[in-house]
């Protein structure tokens, strides 16, 4: 017994590598003044211990799949893959972070500190494998989230901001955990593997009475990516929160958020019950909406930070759409997805940051006439709008063909008709900032420091995947072919 | 007699009146409050289930981590409440509304 938790760590170390670096990086944080300004080791800090923790990852990917800890986490492919984009997702973050001047200089530290936390939950959220641990990860994202959404202190929005998000967080925690209980009581366990099994022994009519139950539990995960209906704190806290902290929310928090529910949705409702039937129709009402809003109100937008707050919401219901479909396609679909969204969001938030830095806003006319003053990073803008549009041979476009094939395969015509029309919709406000960019007169020639060389150099290297992942995109997807979900 | 329904109906009605709170009071802290009694509410039910119909300790440990959890959220929401009352001497949820639009 002991025995097998100690060989179980074997298959923990990347969580454990980080909950040590969040330590270590708190003692290191308090050894510094309060009024010193380079605090470079926490960041070199933060940094390799991030890196460590990719490769203990990757060389975790081949393992086998296993249950540890008494069933209470699942090891699988498909969990480190995720876990794997969520890691690369703040290593560009913590970048972003020291090269913006949105966050308060003293509280950079702080923000590397947490942003490991928020990993950290979402790492656990990934690989849950019983109630307990879904509602420790999302706890462990959302508590450490209000505290990073208010990060500019002296900034009424940004209080405001964190204000929103830990009430509406609270009140669907609350939800999430009200529906647990009552499937709790019905089912008898909170390991999933046991209370799969417990599930197909009732009827029908007491399924549908625990159905409800499931749309409560749904309405705390689908709070952390932004489905529709409880979408209303997204756009506030995106806008509110500084940059880089947006740009983290819109990945590490929406990639643990998605891959739970594949894995619920894989453990519950694999069998044909009516259950089944009616989660997929949630789940299909749900993704339509949120790809509906999403898309319609990025239209009106001003502030680029909120049109991509609007449109990160799109996504989320894309990625839900790949998680209708309860199959291996299905998933192979997200995961590709959840890859080129991440650099695409990485590159489209590093532009605006810097843009957003030099002029104290983020408005669409800022963005005007900037081909003519810093050509490359205007083309890696267009190259991030075409593919958030879904526009081939790039990487966005694969990834959305994916998942209208997975709809195709299971009969979900009008889902995927759905899908389509908003991409249609979709590239009114992508392929504005292009035309601004390219086909304005520009307003002054100004220099913008955030595009210095080395910057531009990260950029573009982010900006790579994109490219190759449209066309060379087969390696990918057999990588994504391996990440199957692993149940018992 | 108490029974599980007593139990089902106390916690229901615990989850009906913290839902009530946060949509009807404009109070932040009174909001936080609400929080709590849904939280409450469902770890009332964990513990009813597992006292009369199931035999594991899962209950229990759902509860205790509710109570944990409950706690360090309210702390980093009141920490937050806090901050904004400092900058807008108000902890009316109306004050909050410069973000929309």
């Amino acid at each position: 017994m002991y025995l097998n938790y100690l060989a179980n760590i074997a298959r923990y170390i990347p969580e454990l590598i980080l909950v040590a670096l969040m330590a270590g990086l708190l003692i290191l944080e308090t050894t510094y003044r309060e009024d010193e300004k380079n605090k470079k080791y926490i960041f070199i800090g933060g940094l390799i211990g991030l890196v460590v923790a990719l490769a203990s990852l990757v060389a975790n990917f081949s393992g086998k799949s296993e249950t540890i800890f008494s069933q209470s986490m699942i090891i699988d492919p498909f969990s480190t893959l995720m876990k794997i984009i969520m890691v690369l997702g703040t290593i560009g973050v913590f970048y972003l972070s020291r090269i913006s001047k949105d966050i308060y200089e003293s509280l950079k530290t702080e923000f590397i500190v947490m942003a490991v936390g928020i990993l950290i939950g979402g790492m656990i959220l990934a690989s849950a494998n019983n109630m307990l641990m879904i509602y420790i990860g999302v706890e462990t994202l959302s508590i450490l989230s209000y505290v990073m959404a208010s990060f500019k202190k002296n900034d009424e929005r940004s209080s405001e901001a964190g204000l929103k998000y830990a009430l509406y967080g609270g009140l669907s925690a609350g939800i999430m955990l009200f529906g647990m209980s009552h499937i709790f009581g019905v089912l008898g366990t909170i390991q999933f593997s046991g209370m799969a099994v417990n599930l197909l022994k009732l009827n029908q009519a007491q399924m549908l009475i625990l159905m409800p139950s499931f749309i409560l539990f749904f309405v705390g995960i689908g709070y952390k990516i932004a489905a529709v209906p409880f979408h209303m704190w997204s756009p506030d806290v995106y806008e509110g929160s500084p940059t880089p902290v947006t740009a983290f929310f819109a990945i590490v928090p929406k990639i643990a958020g998605i891959s739970a529910l594949a894995r619920i949705g894989f453990i519950f409702f694999t069998a044909a019950t009516p259950m089944r039937a009616s989660w997929i129709l949630l789940l299909m009402a749900v993704a339509s909406l949120t790809m509906t809003v999403g898309n319609v109100t990025a239209i009106g937008q001003k502030s680029v930070k909120r049109m991509l707050a609007y449109s990160s919401i799109s996504h989320a219901g894309i990625m839900l759409c790949g998680l209708v479909v309860i199959n291996d396609i299905g998933v192979r679909a997200i995961t590709f997805y959840g890859i080129t969204y991440l650099f695409m969001t990485l590159v489209a938030f590093y532009i605006v940051s810097i843009v957003q830095d030099k002029y104290g806003n983020d408005h669409f006319d800022r963005f005007t006439g900037l081909a003519y003053r810093y050509p490359f990073m205007a083309v890696v803008m267009t190259i991030v709008m075409f593919s958030l549009t879904g526009l081939p041979p790039l990487a966005g476009f694969v990834a959305k063909f994916n998942i209208i094939n997975a709809l195709l395969n299971s009969h979900f015509y009008t889902l995927a008709i759905i899908l389509a029309l908003n991409s249609v919709v979709s590239a009114y406000y992508y392929l504005k900032i292009v035309r601004l960019m390219t086909l304005k007169q520009q307003e002054s020639n100004e220099v913008i420091e955030g595009f210095g060389f080395l910057n531009q150099f990260i950029i573009i290297v982010m900006t790579a995947p994109i490219l190759v992942l449209g066309v060379f995109w087969e390696n990918i997807m057999m990588l994504a072919n391996g990440a199957k979900i692993f149940f018992q | 007699m108490i029974n599980l329904g007593s139990y089902l109906i106390i916690s229901f009605a615990l989850f009906i009146c913290g839902i009530l709170v946060m949509v009807a009071r404009k109070n932040i802290i009174a909001i936080l409050l609400g929080i709590e009694l849904i939280l409450n509410a469902s770890a009332l039910n964990f513990v009813a289930y597992t006292k009369f119909m199931n035999n594991n300790l899962d209950g229990h440990i759902m509860s205790l981590f509710i109570i944990v959890t409950a706690a360090a959220e309210a702390a980093v929401g009141l920490g937050i409440v806090i901050r904004f009352f400092q900058l807008r001497e108000s902890i009316h949820i109306d004050d909050a509304a410069t973000l929309q639009n």
